[in-house]
């Protein structure tokens, strides 16, 4: 992408965002919210698939890593809730990095298994030590926070770590990533060292998500409990990313907009109505976009820039 | 150019997108939100689908009293509309579908959510916007105890609960059991988390000093199979408890039931009312587990025990009438023993009782106060005798159960016997 | 298919062989069954487990053996295989509420997820196989969340429950409370995997299953007709799927949407335990875990029930460090 189309895009998006409180309902800013607090996970995901080529379907883990993070830090030491988003970033960052590790070792579907397991049993752990995880009932955090301060934090910090992802992506350790993804071999005899930048991958995907997480529980009145960070929670994320394809800003906001819209909107589909239409309009709708967009939303811009050229 | 092209039809998109969903938020209302001369409308979130979704009964047993309701002209002339939401016991969608009943639907109150964890994620919200959430559906003691007393640093004077909390069930079981077996070497299985372990505390509490008695307490976790389950009975056999007390979800005592018969054991058995459901009881049977003599507690109508009660005939009529999914959608569930629907019914009298009493023009405030003075009697859908009251004083509106027994084998049912007991606090 | 799965980092030194580890595998499976027979014999409670045990390693058996032959076929991890399973129970059921019997809806159910199974590959998956490999991925993690959806609309959240397939005799056996319930499940499960081995041992379709998956351009030369293959391998699968889906649901006294979902990470990890490749060690995988859950979460204080899932993420994860190809699978060599 080269630079002037890139900032005419930033700006847009800024500026319809800026405006967007300002004509919306508060519940309907509590949704392009959620829109948000998705852009900053399917972001960071977005740099371990795309970029890397490792698949994971347990970034929902780290979510939950990093919305108890701010939970249990707000209700024990009534810590700033932006701070305890920094430290979410942080404390996900370094299980991010743990992940990685041994991930080095597992390609392809391997990684995918292993990646499915993290995500179903991590939410299992505040039900172990739930004296201080909660258990099942939960971690109230001391403070809630309005529709409108969420979306400004959301959007605030998606702002922040796309800056972040593009400074990471535009220098060497983007090249590198490109590399890894290309293809490994050539990677590792042009001299980049394969587990520095896959478990660098990992980590910062798995920040991301800790914000994300942090930002989903105070998107719950503050309130974290296990029942949130099911499975489908890291699906959601995996097909974000998916939807979203490579290196546009656009396809991003569309995959973000994709699983944070769609399953609310999905249940004012009549017949299947409100009880069930969330499950069966999603499902349905994501298998198509597979099917007809395989490179997801970036692809089909892609397309239409070299259509609009020709 | 090209691009630039792009990006101001991409803007135009946006603006355009931006206007229909702000042209979609609702008006705001004058007066009390959720009441027109009309219309009352009123919300709540359940799980109508996902692992808790045996309950949705509830809900839709619920909307066919409020049909009924509405059919006989309504509440001073105004006909109440009931929003069902679905969260799949899932706090993250409970809170988004609150928002959305609350600023999008302006209901006049929450009535009947159920599901602690859920109620949990949404009472600060509600209590803060002085939203009645009331009539929950749980046994928490939590809707009872922080009317006054501050839980998670406030009251929480708009949240009632409704049903008789479990603590004080489980200390009904406790009296019983030391009336009757002074000596009992007790075993019990609980959830792993506030429901099951406020049920053991309740328990504990009402042993007083033959606490000590409980030679194993065995916790197990939602979603557990039904052979870790027979683990946990075995184990409580193997610790010579003659005494089994079951403090579970509806899947689990079933699966508990039937392991109990499985490996031979007989105890004395207690089962909590929200697994003593005529149709949880006959699965159990079904697949080989013996029944009679288990003891359990209840505090609604049974329609197969006594059809003929003028109560039950109305249930059975409503739920035929105005089932929610069409006429005589219910029917079959309904004659198998389903409770929830009674359950459902009962809870929607006292509402609408409630609402009767809170004046012509109601407001959320008159609501809450008719609902803080509550004085039912009669409930037809409630057990004979049990009564549904509140002071200011009393945060839980009932405070009685009967106690019950299984006869009949595979095709019984839950018989009560002895008297009414109140005072389970 | 360009390139095969397997574990190692480029210049990594390669381990021992694996014409050598074959005995080992024997060798510590037939440990672990003494130590079995020993606690088994000794303890009432510890047999009891162990039957439970069993039993429940025999539905994981049963859902790994859908994966295994799932991926086999066509490379692919089908993510809504549980899902799938549990569809085809809930038609199960539905055929026993229009009057059959359970066998007789058993059976009608397999044939109906055979042809399920085969469409679902030639309409979803075949137009991605050839894509990124994340796509094909997708498409099943799609596929969960719809069939989720689909049947929770059809059937709702009311109380359901199959019919006990083999009555509700219990055998009582020194102590140990036998139901004949896991009886039947564990032959089911056995019968499955045998036929599956005769199936690709002795048949013409297997041999051209087989080929069709680990060399499709030459097996298309050879007149296999490639397409048919991978049709049948899903087809296959989903029978597998809807055989454990039929015991599970039996085997919990209920039937839940959510059935399967548990039951889908221990599959998962029975199947890498056991290897991706290898019906046998599917259900070996399915047994081990079972057994091994069941007698842990009673004698390991530390592991309790909520550890259960966690537990079965350290045996994926401990099993693709230490021997990635599984118990019964055969190292592969990635081609550049």
């Amino acid at each position: 992408m080269s630079r002037l189309p890139a900032l005419v895009s930033l700006a847009v998006v800024a500026g319809v965002l800026a405006v967007l409180p300002f004509l919306l309902s508060g519940y309907h800013v509590s949704l392009v919210a959620q829109v948000g607090i998705f852009f900053i996970g399917v972001l960071g995901l977005n740099i371990l698939t795309g970029y890397t080529g490792q698949i994971s379907i347990g970034h929902g883990a780290f979510m939950a890593i990093g919305g108890y993070t701010t939970a249990v830090l707000s209700r024990d030491h009534d810590t700033n809730l932006v701070v305890t988003m920094f430290a979410a970033f942080a404390l996900c960052f370094v299980f991010g990095v743990l992940v990685g590790l041994p991930a080095l070792r597992f390609s392809g579907v391997y990684l995918a298994l292993v990646t499915f397991a993290l995500a179903v049993s991590v939410p299992q752990l505040p039900l172990k030590w739930s004296k201080f995880l909660g258990g099942r009932d939960g971690v109230q955090t001391s403070r809630t926070v309005s529709h409108l301060w969420l979306y400004g934090a959301a959007w605030t910090a998606s702002a922040v770590l796309f800056v972040l992802a593009w400074l990471i992506l535009r220098g060497r350790v983007g090249r590198a990533f490109r590399a890894v993804r290309d293809s490994e071999i050539a990677a590792v005899a042009s001299g980049v060292e394969l587990p520095l930048y896959k478990t660098l991958a990992f980590g910062i995907s798995a920040a991301y998500a800790g914000v994300a997480g942090s930002l989903f529980v105070l998107a719950t009145n503050g309130f974290a409990a296990p029942d949130e960070f099911g499975v489908v929670l890291s699906l959601q994320l995996l097909i974000g990313a998916a939807v979203a394809g490579l290196g546009s800003l656009w396809g991003i906001l569309a995959g973000a907009a994709f699983v944070g819209l769609l399953p609310s909107v999905s249940t004012s589909v009549p017949v299947v109505g409100s009880e069930h239409g969330r499950d069966v309009v999603f499902g349905a709708a994501v298998i198509l976009v597979m099917l007809l967009l395989p490179d997801g939303f970036a692809g089909l811009l892609a397309r239409a820039r070299r259509i609009a050229r020709a | 150019m090209a691009v630039n092209r792009r990006k101001l039809g991409a803007l135009l998109g946006a603006l355009l997108v931006t206007a229909v969903v702000a042209g979609t938020a609702g008006a705001s209302p004058q007066g009390t939100p959720g009441v027109s001369k009309k219309q009352i409308v009123i919300g709540g979130t359940f799980p109508l689908s996902g692992f808790a979704a045996l309950y949705k009964t509830i809900p839709a047993a619920e909307q066919a009293y409020y049909a009924y309701v509405n059919a006989k002209g309504g509440v001073f002339h105004r006909k109440i509309k009931d929003i069902v939401l679905d969260d799949q016991y899932d706090p993250s969608q409970t809170v988004p579908q609150t928002t959305k009943l609350v600023e999008q639907d302006h209901i006049f109150a929450d009535v009947g959510s159920l599901g602690t964890a859920p109620i949990l994620s949404t009472w600060n919200y509600l209590n803060k916007k002085k939203v009645p959430q009331v009539l929950v559906a749980t046994g928490d003691a939590f809707w009872g105890n922080c009317v006054h007393h501050a839980c998670q640093g406030s009251t929480k004077p708009w949240t009632l609960g409704w049903q008789p909390d479990y603590p004080g069930e489980a200390k009904l079981y406790a009296h019983y059991i030391v009336a009757h077996n002074a000596k009992a070497k007790i075993g019990v299985l609980y959830q792993n988390d506030a429901y099951g372990k406020n049920y053991l505390a309740g328990l504990k509490t009402g042993l007083g000093g033959h606490a000590n008695q409980i030679v194993d307490a065995e916790s197990y976790n939602l979603g557990d199979s039904a052979q870790v389950i027979a683990a946990h009975v075995v184990k409580l056999r193997a610790a010579s408890a003659d005494t089994f007390v079951i403090f579970a979800t509806p899947t689990a005592t079933i699966q508990s039931l039937v392991a109990r018969t499985l490996v031979g054991w007989s105890p004395d058995t207690f089962v909590n009312n929200v697994s003593a459901n005529r149709i949880f009881e006959l699965a159990a049977a079904k697949n080989g587990a013996n029944l009679n003599g288990i003891i359990s507690t209840g505090y609604v109508g049974s329609q197969t025990l006594t059809p003929n009660t003028p109560g039950m005939k109305l249930a059975k009529s409503i739920i035929h009438q105005y089932a929610p999914g069409g006429v005589g959608t219910l029917d079959q569930d309904f004659a198998a023993g389903d409770l929830n629907l009674v359950y459902g019914l009962a809870s929607a009298w006292t509402f609408v009782d409630a609402l009767k009493h809170a004046g012509k023009n109601p407001t959320r405030a008159s609501l809450m106060k008719a609902l803080r003075n509550l004085d039912e009697p009669k409930n037809p859908f409630v057990f004979p005798g049990i009564t549904i009251k509140t002071t200011a004083k009393r945060g839980f509106p009932m405070e009685q159960l009967t106690m019950t027994k299984w006869s009949g084998g595979a095709t019984g049912d839950w018989h009560p016997f002895g008297k009414v007991i109140g005072g389970l606090h | 298919m360009a390139t095969v799965e397997s574990s190692p980092r480029p210049g990594f030194r390669s381990r021992r062989t694996d014409v050598g580890s074959f005995p080992i595998v024997v060798g510590l499976l037939v440990a672990g069954a003494a130590f079995l027979l020993v606690g088994c014999l000794r303890s009432a409670t510890f047999a009891q487990l162990t039957v439970q045990g069993l039993a429940l390693g025999a539905v994981y058996g049963s859902l790994a053996l859908a994966l295994v032959l799932v991926y086999r076929a066509t490379r692919v991890i089908n993510f809504a295989q549980g899902e799938l399973a549990m569809a085809t129970t809930y038609l199960a059921w539905q055929l026993i509420q229009w009057g059959l019997s359970y066998w007789e809806a058993f059976f009608a159910t397999l044939a109906i997820a055979f042809v399920l199974g085969a469409l679902l590959e030639v309409v979803l998956i075949r137009p991605v196989l050839h894509r990124s490999a994340i796509a094909a991925v997708i498409v099943t993690v799609g596929l969960f969340i719809l069939i989720d959806g689909i049947v929770n609309w059809l059937w709702g959240g009311g109380f359901k429950a199959l019919p006990p397939p083999f009555g509700t005799t219990i055998y009582h056996v020194g102590g140990v409370a036998i139901a004949r319930l896991y009886l039947g499940m564990i032959a089911v499960v056995l019968v499955s995997v045998a036929l599956v081995w005769l199936l690709f041992r002795f048949t013409k379709l297997g041999l051209g299953m087989r080929a069709a998956a680990l060399r499709p351009a030459e097996a298309a030369l050879v007149g296999v007709r490639v397409d048919r293959m991978l049709a049948i391998g899903w087809g296959l699968a989903t029978v597998l799927g809807a055989v454990a889906g039929l015991m599970a649901a039996p085997s919990q006294y209920l039937l839940d949407p959510t059935l399967m979902q548990p039951i889908l990470v221990y599959a998962f990890a029975a199947a890498v335990l056991g290897g991706l490749e290898s019906p046998t060690g599917a259900v070996v995988g399915g047994l081990i875990i079972g057994v091994t859950l069941t007698l842990i979460v009673q004698y390991v204080p530390a592991i309790t029930s909520e550890l259960q899932l966690p537990f079965a993420f350290a045996v994926l994860i401990v099993v693709l460090l230490i021997k990635p190809s599984g118990l019964f699978g055969r190292r592969e060599v990635r081609r550049v």
